[in-house]
């Protein structure tokens, strides 16, 4: 790390310290009530001494659990279907004013119909979540495939390269840096549509654990909770953005 | 007619036609229960129901429209008035960059939908709630696509500008500016996006006006048609508001031309 | 030395037959095509260059010749047998170097080793000696993103050569280079060009590349494209850049060129 990287951590952390004892003053200082807006040190404390370690791993658990279900599965049919409708013109013409009539309907929006087709039990919660990862996914990996630089394609072709062929080793490379960007927004909305997904009749999760806090009016529990969804996702995107640079970084810059 | 099914929006078309087609006729022969996936044509009825005299009674398409609209704008202009003005300020200070660049990762990490039961503790189940949750998922996305939009602003275009002596707030206007506004352009775009997702949460609660309320009260009332005209009301709404935006881009980066040319 | 076409024609039967090929990019628009009615014959271990202004088409024809854009009219033909599309022994060098990104020099060379059917092995010692040919061996590890201009250049030629083709299309290959290694490659395109024999049709701005190279130079015109004169040069290589009768074609294409 230089010295340059090294100040820029250092002033961000004078700024995050600054924030978060601006907040434990404003909520010590007795000019709020403490039950609405408690201090920061507060609600982390109460909340871990209410809740036993054990039930908030479990919900982390089963939270990231239906993430990853719905977001794999969202990733997987996202990528293969903006192959399919970037590369093969008659499929692209055919499906994509289908995907234009459904893609601006919001995940959330799908909340009844998911509860009609597949019940109050975990398909309902995955398929949103589902939803959630496959829209940013397939817009971002169409562009991707039909952004390829045509002149690596005719480089190919001069090589020999045609049909199948040409879509794994051309086409899909060249398209990886936005299916990358893709994944990313695709995992953060999986994410951010976690809370909604598990309002649906839930009884586990980290969207269940503050939606119920809110019923005992246990506001320290809500604050650790949307504490901890944050930092889960903060988490584990940095996770992702870290692999996809170790898989990428190399031919692509940033 | 074979000219006709050459056009790539003809055979979209086509083929949206023949799957409704196909729906309305599986639905006629009871291969799918109408409760679950309604026919096309009960769809149409429930649209046309919902515009003359609404559901709940006396509640109109346009009125649910009308409030929906209401609240994501709302939320969505507090957060770019807050947003691109500190953006921009942020983007042009380093240091100001520096210091709040964790405290923006996190907040905007912070799943909106997860302030729910927060925002209500708060702000009760009126509307001031549905507001405050719209503007802060607007707001962060805004002001992250804000701040980089700046920072990012190739600096070679500035280092021609300073030769032609332009600097101060001439630079910052007639170069800066421009350069980045397809940043900008591109974060309102996903701004409304979010502004989108969390209004349909932001309304499961506390109300039975507006779009996202209309869905969820359909369905208790086993009337997955009108679930699904509000959901379609929804994706329209959507594209009506994009397609603004999209306009702009498409005036901006006109080169783009991908495909077309090639042989396959 | 300008000859009538009639005469000057190759007597062989032509490798490559370009005839009447008429090119518009836009069909609805009242411009010139970009190219008009083009014919020419190349012969078997020609190496032909096309020189003209910029925009004149020489992408536009090498592209036909390859098969990766279609003629408007017109024909090419390949040892009598009419291009319908790229690949087959065509190899092209790119104006713009066109390398995968995503793929380090020497791995790019493979890939072209490889479609000529090289397995892993024989492929890798394909890619050492193209490597060493360029003067690139200690960057076979690099991605294009980490080598000059210069270098991403010499790393497409020698991924065309991998092709080992028997027509080598060029389109500018050496326009990014100093003159140092432009004149070091020209040298070293002569020596693979004599020693695998391939019928090179090559394009470039520079009179004096041309001089030093071709067979035959062919002067193009804009708008509409064509061929505006020929030149056939019956110098032995190596050639020397000061002998008098290169000077005096110089001139001759200058006049024809400017
Ligand atoms: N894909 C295309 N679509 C439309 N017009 C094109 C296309 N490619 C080339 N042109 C036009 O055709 C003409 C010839 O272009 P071409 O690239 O063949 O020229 P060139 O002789 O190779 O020029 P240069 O020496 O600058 O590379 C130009 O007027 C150009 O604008
Ligand atoms: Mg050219």
């Amino acid at each position: 790390m230089n010295a340059a990287r090294r100040n820029e951590a250092a002033l961000g952390a004078v700024g995050a310290v600054a924030v978060v004892a601006a907040w434990e003053a404003v909520a010590r200082s007795g000019l709020v009530d403490p039950a609405i807006f408690p201090a920061p040190s507060a609600a982390i404390v109460g909340a871990l001494t209410r809740l036993p370690p054990g039930e908030i791993a479990g919900s982390v658990a089963i939270s990231l659990l239906r993430i990853v279900e719905g977001f794999a599965l969202g990733a997987a049919l996202g990528i293969a279907l903006a192959l399919a409708s970037g590369w093969y013109r008659i499929f692209g013409n055919l499906v994509r004013p289908l995907v234009e009539v459904l893609r601006p309907i919001p995940p959330l929006a799908w909340i009844p119909m998911a509860i009609v087709w597949f019940g109050l039990g975990e398909p309902s919660k995955v398929f949103v979540i589902f939803l959630g990862a496959f829209f940013p996914v397939l817009t971002n990996a169409y562009r991707g495939v039909t952004g390829v630089d045509p002149v690596l394609i005719r480089a190919a072709q001069t090589m020999d390269i045609g049909g199948l062929r040409l879509l794994v080793r051309v086409v899909i490379p060249a398209a990886m840096p936005d299916i990358a960007t893709g994944l990313r927004v695709g995992w953060g909305l999986s994410f951010g549509v976690l809370v909604a997904a598990e309002l649906i009749a839930a009884e586990s999760g980290m969207g269940f654990m503050i939606m119920n806090a809110r019923q005992f009016g246990d506001v320290g529990v809500i604050v650790f909770g949307i504490l901890l969804i944050g930092a889960c996702n903060l988490a584990t995107d940095w996770g992702l953005a870290l692999l996809i640079r170790r898989w990428l970084g190399r031919w692509h810059s940033v | 007619m074979r000219r006709a099914l050459d056009r790539p929006s003809v055979q979209g078309a086509a083929f949206l036609v023949a799957l409704l087609l196909a729906w309305e006729a599986a639905s006629a022969q009871g291969w799918l229960r109408a409760f679950a996936f309604p026919p096309p044509s009960r769809i149409a009825e429930a649209a046309v129901e919902m515009v003359v005299s609404g559901f709940p009674e006396g509640l109109r398409l346009w009125t649910h429209l009308l409030v929906t609209v209401g609240r994501i704008l709302q939320g969505f202009f507090l957060a770019m008035a807050l947003a691109i003005p500190l953006g921009l300020v942020i983007g042009r200070a380093p240091v100001l960059d520096a210091m709040t660049a964790p405290l923006v990762t996190f907040a905007r990490s912070v799943a909106t939908l997860s302030l729910l039961p927060l925002v209500i503790v708060w702000f009760g189940i009126g509307e001031l709630s549905k507001v405050v949750l719209i503007a802060y998922g607007c707001f962060w996305v805004m002001l992250t696509n804000t701040i980089a939009a700046v920072k990012y602003v190739d600096p070679v275009l500035v280092r021609a500008a300073r030769t032609m002596d332009v600097s101060g707030p001439r630079l910052f206007a007639t170069v800066v500016l421009p350069a980045a506004t397809p940043r900008l352009l591109a974060g309102a775009r996903v701004a409304l996006g979010v502004g989108f997702m969390v209004i349909v949460a932001a309304e499961m609660i506390g109300t039975i006006q507006g779009l996202g309320a209309l869905i969820m009260e359909a369905r208790t009332f086993y009337r997955t048609d009108i679930s699904i005209v509000g959901m379609l009301a929804l994706g329209l709404l959507g594209i009506a508001f994009t397609s603004g935006l999209s306009w702009l881009e498409r005036v901006l980066i006109p080169w783009h031309t991908g495909l077309a040319g090639v042989r396959r | 030395m300008a000859l009538p076409r009639a005469i000057d024609a190759p007597a062989a039967p032509a490798k490559i037959a370009i005839s009447g090929v008429t090119k518009r990019y836009d069909a609805a628009e009242a411009r010139p095509p970009v190219l008009l009615d083009v014919d020419l014959d190349i012969a078997e271990n020609e190496f032909v260059t096309l020189i003209g202004r910029s925009g004149c088409g020489k992408t536009t024809l090498l592209n036909i010749v390859a098969g990766l854009v279609e003629a408007t009219s017109g024909t090419v033909a390949v040892d009598g047998a009419p291009v319908t599309g790229p690949g087959r022994g065509k190899g092209m060098v790119f104006q713009q170097h066109a390398l995968f990104p995503w793929l380090t020099a020497r791995r790019n060379i493979e890939f072209g080793a490889k479609s000529r059917g090289l397995d892993p092995q024989a492929a890798h010692a394909e890619a050492d000696q193209l490597l060493s040919l360029i003067g690139l061996s200690a960057y076979g590890d690099k991605y294009p993103n980490q080598l000059s201009g210069g270098m991403q250049q010499r790393v497409a030629i020698a991924r065309a050569l991998a092709l080992d083709p028997h027509i080598l299309l060029m389109d500018e290959p050496f326009g990014a280079l100093d003159e140092i290694t432009r004149i070091e490659m020209q040298d070293e395109l002569l020596r693979v060009w004599q020693s695998r024999r391939k019928t090179v049709v090559f394009v470039t701005h520079s009179i004096t590349e041309a001089l030093m190279l071709s067979d035959r130079i062919i002067a193009m015109r804009a708008n509409p494209g064509g061929i505006a004169a020929e030149y056939r040069i019956d110098l032995p290589r190596p050639r020397s850049r000061a002998d008098v009768r290169l000077a005096a074609l110089h001139e001759k294409l200058w006049e024809h060129l400017r």
